[in-house]
């Protein structure tokens, strides 16, 4: 239902922010805002974290079963 | 959840003491359109390269004017006349410009190849800063010969880096 989908988009968005926090913001924290080099990395993860969620979530929902 | 309640907590004490405490801790804020859009704007390559070419032709050309400036006082001594005074003027007005005009490719060559370099890699490193230096100062003595360009680029590129550095050091 409705809180489903709703729980299940606030879990995604708070994995991606975690994922490409970690993932492309250094932890010496130098200035608050976000320079060119993080802004692109934060681009290229959202939108890989994007396109492959949605990929695996059409293999599930299309075949029974993971292929694995 | 108690962030949230200690953060609306500071906001109610805040009018209440002004002058209590010097140093109040500000609430997190959003940056707003405006904001991002002025970030946007500013994370262009090519604004940010004009935007250094005119800052480095400003400074040459200032720095032309001064070094031209402290040329002229020998020359006055041997022919007197304001004739004589409009000439060192053009003559330091000439040698400034072409000043500007290297400073100012400096900082375009620079800015560009920085940001380029930055937004390909998505790091923010020295390493951007010592490739961009080393492009500048390879392609401002090119046509000194090879040798030349590369002195210049390794002059160029510890150059740049020494200045990141000792601009880093204030934050």
């Amino acid at each position: 239902m409705a809180e489903t989908e709703m729980e299940y988009r606030v879990e995604l968005f708070n994995r991606l922010a975690q994922t490409c926090f970690n993932k492309c913001v250094d932890k010496r924290y130098k200035e608050s805002e976000l320079n060119m080099g993080e802004n692109s990395c934060i681009d290229r993860c959202v939108s890989k974290y994007w396109q492959v969620n949605s990929m695996i979530g059409q293999m599930l929902s299309a075949g029974g079963r993971p292929p694995m | 959840m108690a962030a949230p309640n200690s953060e609306k907590e500071l906001k109610t004490e805040v009018p209440s003491s002004h002058e209590a405490e010097q140093p109040q801790i500000q609430a997190i804020r959003m940056p707003s359109m405006e904001e991002i859009r002025a970030q946007e704007v500013w994370n262009n390559c090519a604004v940010r390269s004009v935007a250094s070419g005119v800052m480095g032709g400003g400074l040459g050309f200032m720095m032309g004017m001064f070094l031209g400036a402290l040329d002229n006082p020998i020359m006055q001594d041997q022919m007197s006349g304001k004739q004589q005074l409009l000439y060192n003027l053009k003559q330091m007005g000439s040698r400034s410009w072409s000043s500007a005009k290297t400073f100012a490719v400096m900082g375009v060559v620079f800015s560009a190849v920085e940001c380029v370099v930055e937004k390909a890699r998505a790091k923010h490193d020295t390493t951007n800063t010592v490739v961009a230096g080393c492009v500048t100062g390879g392609t401002m003595s090119a046509k000194a010969g090879p040798k030349a360009a590369c002195v210049g680029c390794v002059g160029f590129a510890a150059f740049s880096v020494a200045i990141e550095k000792f601009f880093d050091r204030h934050t």
